[in-house]
C-alpha cells in the first residue's frame, strides 16, 4: 500500500538529511507505528506520502503509484485515499461537529442526501452519537480528536495517517482513540501512526518501526517500544 | 452542492473580511471612476475634434485690386488662373484631402461681411470690391491641412492661404494633454486598485489558512480552494464598478445635462446616454482586475 524505495529528503543541504535512504513496504491493511525521538524523520516520512512534499532521492509509492509521476492536478486525488490525523486536531473552530465532518465530503462534491446519511454513521463509529451539533470549544480534547479522526475517514479512505494523535491526551483517552484507531483498521484501512508514546505501543503489539536520525533502525512484527526517555523531549 | 458549498465559503469569507472587503469596494469604486471619468474624457475631445473639423476649411483668398501680396503684383486673378486653380483642387492629386471645393465670389463675400458685422459701423464703408474672392475648400482630414497651404500658397492669382492653423493646434493641443493627465491618473489608480485586492487576497487567504489547510488534505481540487477568494474579489470589484458607473452617470446629469449644455449651446457635448455605453466597460474591467490580481496572488499564497 506504501513503499519507500531508498528514499532521501533532505530540506537544507547543509545539515544531515531528515529521512535518509529509507526502503519500507507497508501492505494494505496493516497497522504501524512509526517511532523515534524528535526530530528522527516521522512527521517528514508522513508529509512525503501525501506528497506535501517531494522526495530528494528514491521513489514512494502509494496504492502501486509512485507519486513523483503524479501531476499536481492529480494530487487531489491521491489525497482522498488517504485520512489523516495530526496531534492538533485541526478542527474548524467556528463550525460544528457535524459541520466539520460534512466539510471533507463537501469539497469534494458529495451530495447533501449522501451527506446527511453517511455522517452520522462515522460519527457513531468514533463514539459522538448525540454530539452532532456540539462547537469545538464544547468538547474535551479526546472528543475533538474522535472528529479530526471522523472527518479523516469520512470518505472511505484506504490509508489512514496519524501524526502523534494522542500527543495531547491522557493515557485513558489515548487508550479510546487507539481503539478507533484499531476498529478502523480492523474494517480494512491501513494505519501508519507516529507516536512517542511508549505505553501504547507496547500495549497494541502491531509493527514497529524505529526512525534514529532519519534512517530505519528497527522494523518488528510485533514489537514495543524500546528507546525512552530522550524520546519523550519531543 | 458545490455550487451552494462555494457561496458559503464566499460569505464566510465576506464576513470575516468586512473592512478588507470594503476597502476593495472603495478602491475600485475610486479608481474605475477615475478611469471611467477619462473614457468621458476621450469621448469628449472625439466629439469636440468631429465637430471642429466637420467645420474646417482652408480658404484659398485671390488676387483683388488692392492685394499687397508679392504674387499679387500682376494685379487681379484672371479667368484662366481661377479656372486653373479651381481644376487642379479638384484633380486626382488633391482628391485624398479635399472633400468640397465652393468658391465664394466678392458679392457673396461681402453678403458674409455683412452678416458677420452686423452691429458694427464699418459694414456701410465696405465694398464688394474690396473683399477678396475665395475659394472654401473642406478636408477629409482636417489635420493634413498643410497640404493644401504648401501646394497653393505660391499659385498664380492667390493672394494668401488661410488654413486657422494655429487655432486648431492650440485646441488639440490642450486636448491631447488633458486627456493624456486623465489617462495617467486612471492608470495609477488602476495600479493602486490591483495592489490593494491583492493585498486583501492574501489576507483573506491567511485568515483562512486553517481553512484551505483542511481542504487540501481531505483533496479539495485547486478550483474548489481558490475559487471562494476569486470570486469574493471579483463580487467586491464588481460591486466598485457600479458604484463608480453610478456616480459617473450621476455627474454627467448634472454636470453635462443640466449645466454644460445650457452655458454652452454652440458646444457639442457627450450625452448621459454615451455613459451609459461605458457601465459593461468598467464592470468588466473591475472583474478582470480582480480576478487577475487574485489568481496571481493565490498563486504564491494559497498552495494546493
Ligand atoms: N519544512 C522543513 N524545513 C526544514 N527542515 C525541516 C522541515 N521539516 C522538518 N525539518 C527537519 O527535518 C528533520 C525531521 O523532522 P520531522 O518533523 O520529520 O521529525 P519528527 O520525527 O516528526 O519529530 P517530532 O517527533 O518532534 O514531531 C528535523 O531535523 C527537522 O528540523
Ligand atoms: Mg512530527
Amino acid at each position: 500500500m506504501i513503499r519507500f524505495d531508498d528514499v532521501t529528503k533532505t530540506y537544507d543541504p547543509t545539515s544531515q538529511p531528515a529521512l535518509d535512504a529509507v526502503s519500507l513496504d507497508i501492505d494494505r491493511g496493516e497497522f504501524v507505528f512509526l517511532v523515534g525521538a524528535s526530530g528522527s524523520g516521522k512527521s517528514t516520512f508522513i508529509r512525503l506520502v501525501l506528497k506535501e512534499d517531494r522526495a530528494s532521492r528514491g521513489a514512494v509509492y502509494v496504492a502501486g503509484q509512485n507519486v513523483a509521476n503524479i501531476p499536481s492536478w492529480r494530487v487531489p486525488r491521491l489525497r482522498r485515499g488517504i485520512g489523516v490525523v495530526f496531534q492538533d486536531f485541526r478542527l474548524l473552530p467556528n463550525k460544528t461537529v457535524f459541520a466539520n465532518v460534512a466539510f471533507a465530503m463537501q469539497v469534494i462534491g458529495r451530495s447533501r442526501a449522501v451527506i446527511r446519511e453517511t455522517v452520522p454513521d462515522v460519527l457513531a463509529t468514533v463514539g459522538l452519537e448525540g454530539k452532532d451539533n456540539r462547537m469545538p470549544h464544547e468538547l474535551s480534547g479526546g472528543e475533538q480528536q474522535r472528529v479530526a479522526i471522523a472527518r479523516a475517514i469520512v470518505n472511505r479512505p484506504g490509508i489512514l495517517l496519524a501524526d502523534e494523535p494522542t500527543g495531547n491526551l491522557d493515557p485513558t483517552t489515548s487508550m479510546g482513540i487507539m481503539k478507533i484507531l484499531d476498529t478502523i483498521n480492523q474494517n480494512g484501512t491501513t494505519v501508519v501512526m507516529a507516536t512517542h508514546d511508549d505505553d501504547i505501543v507496547n500495549t497494541m503489539r502491531k509493527r514497529v518501526v524505529e526512525l534514529r536520525g532519519g534512517s530505519v533502525v528497527r522494523d518488528d512484527a510485533q514489537g514495543i517500544y524500546a528507546g525512552r526517555p530522550e524520546a519523550m523531549a519531543g | 452542492m458545490r455550487v451552494a458549498f462555494i457561496l458559503s465559503e464566499i460569505g464566510s469569507g465576506i464576513r470575516r473580511n468586512l473592512s478588507m472587503v470594503t476597502s476593495v469596494i472603495l478602491v475600485t469604486f475610486i479608481s474605475l471612476t477615475f478611469v471611467g471619468a477619462a473614457g468621458l474624457f476621450q469621448l469628449q475631445i472625439n466629439q469636440m475634434k468631429g465637430y471642429w473639423y466637420d467645420r474646417v476649411q482652408v480658404t484659398i483668398y485671390l488676387c483683388v485690386d488692392n492685394s499687397s501680396e508679392a504674387s499679387c503684383a500682376a494685379g487681379p486673378v484672371t479667368e484662366d488662373q481661377r479656372a486653373a486653380i479651381e481644376a487642379r483642387l479638384e484633380s486626382d492629386q488633391f482628391a485624398p484631402y479635399v472633400d468640397t471645393v465652393t468658391h465664394e465670389t466678392q458679392e457673396e463675400a461681402l453678403v458674409h461681411f455683412r452678416d458677420q458685422f452686423a452691429n458694427s459701423p464699418i459694414v456701410d464703408s465696405v465694398t464688394a470690391e474690396q473683399l477678396p474672392e475665395s475659394f472654401r475648400v473642406s478636408l477629409v482630414d482636417a489635420e493634413k491641412y498643410e497640404v493644401i497651404d504648401e501646394a497653393f500658397s505660391s499659385e498664380p492669382g492667390v493672394d494668401a492661404v488661410s488654413d486657422q492653423r494655429d487655432f486648431l493646434e492650440a485646441i488639440f493641443r490642450y486636448m491631447n494633454w488633458a486627456s493624456v493627465v486623465a489617462l495617467a491618473i486612471a492608470g495609477i489608480m488602476t495600479f493602486c486598485a490591483i495592489l490593494l485586492i491583492a493585498t486583501t487576497i492574501r489576507l483573506s487567504a491567511f485568515s483562512r489558512r486553517r481553512e484551505t489547510g483542511i481542504m487540501r488534505l481531505v483533496g479539495a481540487s485547486k478550483a474548489i480552494i481558490q475559487l471562494p477568494f476569486i470570486l469574493e474579489g471579483v463580487i467586491a470589484a464588481v460591486i466598485g464598478a457600479v458604484l463608480a458607473s453610478a456616480t459617473l452617470w450621476g455627474a454627467s446629469r448634472f454636470l453635462i445635462d443640466g449645466w454644460l449644455v445650457n452655458t454652452f449651446p454652440q458646444t457639442a457635448f457627450i450625452s448621459s446616454q454615451q455613459v451609459l455605453l461605458l457601465v459593461p466597460v468598467l464592470i468588466l474591467l473591475g472583474a478582470l482586475l480582480a480576478g487577475i490580481s487574485s489568481l496571481l496572488t493565490l498563486r504564491r499564497y494559497v498552495k494546493v
